[in-house]
């Protein structure tokens, strides 16, 4: 993979308005992608990983799997952190909406 | 020579000994040596009922002397030498005689050699026993008066302990002023305590004691008598450039029954182009906390001027001249790089390969500063104005209590990436922004490479030993492969030196942060306190002793002694003289040797040189030793 250059201010494009981003709390276990039932490998450790360093290109490029999570919260009842997941992922489709198809 | 009476203990310690040596045999072969009464073996012989079996044989035997084979005489010598003196016995005619760790241990796979090894050690032993004598510590009287090298927060406070339980400290310091390190530092971790503040309360509280005096500008430069009565040449001004107009240096002297060293430590200062170092924008930690402070954004601006900001003023009010600039240029991004001069490979030439401890905790502390300083502002649209900070570590060492440190610092908004020993970060600039950039493969997103656009990087400087070389010639202190002083023992003597009566404590032995610093001056003051306030010590009485019929004063002793003062040259006056020997001394008035049994280590180096053969060892004389060879190879089947 080429190397990513940092945005340092994604996290606070995601953040906007009443949408939080939180996921300082993941440790990366891996917990969440084991019990996804669409068997999304992406989702969400890596892709919060994305978002929380800056790799803006990244998050750009995942819009499918980030609309293909069934917001069913099987990780997020399930995560060691207690990270709010759904709530991250419906902040992340505001920002694809924004950015991407610029509604 | 009568004929002693000797009992002999030969210990299992469990397996550990009879495993590999065949302890019954080494008994059955050594009960038959000369002067042997009793030759017992044990399961333990340091056992409570083992100990209470020998006391009792050396009451009911009328022993005279006691071997006891078992382990390193590290370990038990002063269990064993408190049975002989509890039993009545002269500690001193006991030997130890270790057959673990330099017998069983060393030859598990001979079982025949080792207990062939075993019975010449315990011959040995018995044959030194055999030509013991009671000896009597030597009894040194103490001056109730310490000196303490360093003014920071170990020092100081040592000082104020000692003061508090009675005893007059000399403080000497070698800036013009006390306080150190932390009366430079702003808000310190964990619970936001002021470092200018502390010093000052410290500060205060010495000038209160009138059995404290402090020189500044001052080192210590010489050293001389005996544990509990040192006489400290300490000299004051005159030193630096800059200084007083004509100040010229002054000698003082002073007696004092111990020394405290506490000269702390040096900040590690990155070679030039090390992760960047040198470029415009990378700093290290204390050059970054310095900018904090001068630009009102760490917490400790301004609580120096005496008034109380609550907890949040200077932080909070998001003004204008707060905003975090560096070079008048806005600071939104940081990157943090961690253990710069700390956990070295061993490759790198003088590797400092430990970990500095307080560094992790002192960035991530840092960053919360940052964090509170440049909170999310309100306004515009919802963005936040904050300052993103990202960590790149090897691994996170924000131990005990400090964890909730870096919790807090994540919640804030800070990332941290891991980075792997073979892959540091790499710092460049980017001709075109003219922003830093530090690319690293980040562990924890798959070791993918990312590259950190950052407007300050922070290389997070480790603690270095201060060079002493003065010092460390001065009072003969032990220093460690680290070129940090060395304490005898890390867990059980933890600021005692090799040098009686002399301590160590702060970072001078070793990183440490300010509370740990704080604990080990502490120690140091018991320490001090247990010998000074018993008014006297007790030395040991191995060492060399001279037999003034022979001497005829060469001098060849006293220029071989490590010491000074250990030997000096006497004229014998009439009736006097050494005469613990012959009671009396041939040839009066002539000039001999006379060692001083409390600077005198016993290391034995003069002994051999002495053209007359006058001087022996105590517990070690030629004739023991020489009876221990012959009792190491006399053939075992004998």
């Amino acid at each position: 993979m080429a190397v990513a250059v940092l945005n340092p201010d994604l996290v606070d494009m995601v953040r906007r308005g009443s949408h939080d981003f939180n996921a300082s709390a993941c440790m990366n276990c891996g917990a969440c992608s084991a019990v996804c039932p669409m068997g999304i490998q992406l989702l969400p450790r890596k892709l919060f990983r994305y978002v929380l360093l800056g790799m803006e290109d990244q998050v750009k490029e995942n819009t499918e799997t980030i609309y293909s999570c069934l917001l069913c919260k099987m990780c997020e009842v399930n995560c060691p952190g207690g990270v709010h997941i759904a709530e991250n992922v419906r902040s992340l489709r505001h920002f694809i909406n924004r950015q991407v198809f610029r509604l | 020579m009568t004929m002693r009476r000797i009992g002999v203990y030969i210990c299992h310690c469990g397996g550990n000994i009879s495993d590999y040596v065949d302890v019954e045999k080494v008994r059955g072969t050594v009960e038959s040596e000369p002067g042997v009464v009793v030759a017992k073996t044990a399961m333990f012989t340091c056992s409570d009922a083992t100990q209470q079996e020998m006391l009792q044989d050396i009451q009911e035997q009328n022993l005279d002397g006691l071997v006891v084979a078992s382990c390193s005489p590290k370990l038990h010598t002063f269990t064993f030498r408190g049975v002989a003196r509890r039993a009545g016995l002269n500690p001193y005619e006991y030997t130890q005689v270790n057959v673990r760790e330099q017998c069983s241990w060393a030859h598990t796979d001979d079982r025949a050699g080792a207990t062939e090894k075993a019975i010449r050690l315990v011959r040995a032993g018995i044959a030194r026993t055999g030509l013991t004598v009671p000896l009597d510590p030597t009894v040194v009287q103490t001056v109730p008066k310490a000196l303490v090298v360093g003014g920071g927060i170990a020092g100081l406070r040592a000082a104020l302990g000692l003061s508090d339980i009675g005893i007059a400290v000399f403080l000497v310091e070698k800036e013009a002023q006390v306080g150190g390190w932390v009366a430079g530092f702003g808000s310190m971790y964990p619970h936001e305590k002021n470092g200018q503040e502390l010093m000052a309360h410290l500060k205060g509280e010495i000038a209160k004691r009138s059995n404290i005096t402090v020189f500044t500008k001052a080192e210590l430069v010489g050293k001389a008598g005996s544990f509990g009565n040192y006489q400290a040449t300490i000299k004051v001004g005159g030193g630096k450039a800059g200084a007083a107009p004509a100040a010229a240096a002054e000698t003082i002297q002073v007696d004092v029954g111990s020394i405290i060293v506490a000269t702390g430590f040096d900040s590690y200062h990155p070679e030039a182009g090390e992760y960047g170092y040198g470029m415009e924008g990378v700093v290290t930690l204390p050059e970054f906390k310095e900018l904090l402070d001068s630009s009102g954004l760490g917490a400790g601006e301004g609580r120096g001027n005496g008034h109380r900001d609550g907890h949040d003023s200077g932080r909070d009010d998001g003004g204008a001249g707060t905003a975090l600039t560096y070079k008048g240029r806005p600071v939104r991004s940081i990157a943090y790089i961690y253990c710069v001069g700390s956990r070295q490979s061993r490759d790198v030439p003088n590797a400092n390969t430990y970990c500095s401890r307080f560094c992790c905790n002192a960035a991530v502390h840092t960053s919360l500063e940052v964090a509170a300083a440049a909170a999310p502002r309100t306004g515009g649209g919802g963005v936040s104005a904050g300052v993103r900070q990202y960590h790149l570590y090897r691994d996170m060492r924000t131990y005990g209590k400090y964890e909730l440190l870096f919790n807090e610092a994540r919640d804030k908004g800070s990332v941290f990436l891991k980075f792997g020993d073979d892959a540091p970060p790499a710092v460049a600039r980017d001709e075109r922004s003219g922003r830093l950039l530090v690319t690293v493969a980040d562990q924890l997103t798959m070791s993918t490479e990312v590259t950190i656009p950052a407007d300050l990087v922070v290389l997070v400087t480790g603690m270095v030993p201060r060079s002493n070389e003065e010092l460390i010639k001065t009072l003969k202190l032990p220093v460690g492969k680290d070129r940090f002083f060395n304490e005898i023992h890390p867990k059980l003597r933890p600021v005692e030196t090799v040098v009686d009566g002399v301590y160590i404590c702060g970072a001078c032995q070793g990183p440490k942060n300010s509370a740990e610093s704080v604990a080990s001056a502490l120690a140091a003051v018991t320490q001090s306190a247990g010998i000074l306030k018993k008014g006297f010590a007790e030395l040991e009485p191995l060492v060399a002793k001279v037999d003034p019929d022979q001497c005829t004063w060469c001098g060849k002793c006293q220029e071989s002694c490590p010491y000074d003062g250990a030997i000096r040259r006497e004229q014998v006056a009439e009736g006097q003289g050494e005469g613990k020997v012959t009671g009396r001394v041939k040839g009066r008035g002539k000039e001999v040797a006379v060692i001083d049994a409390a600077v005198c280590k016993g290391c034995g180096g003069c002994a051999p040189l002495c053209p007359k053969d006058a001087i022996d060892l105590q517990g070690y004389t030629d004739a023991q030793i020489k009876a221990m060879i012959e009792g190491l190879a006399k053939e075992v089947g004998q």
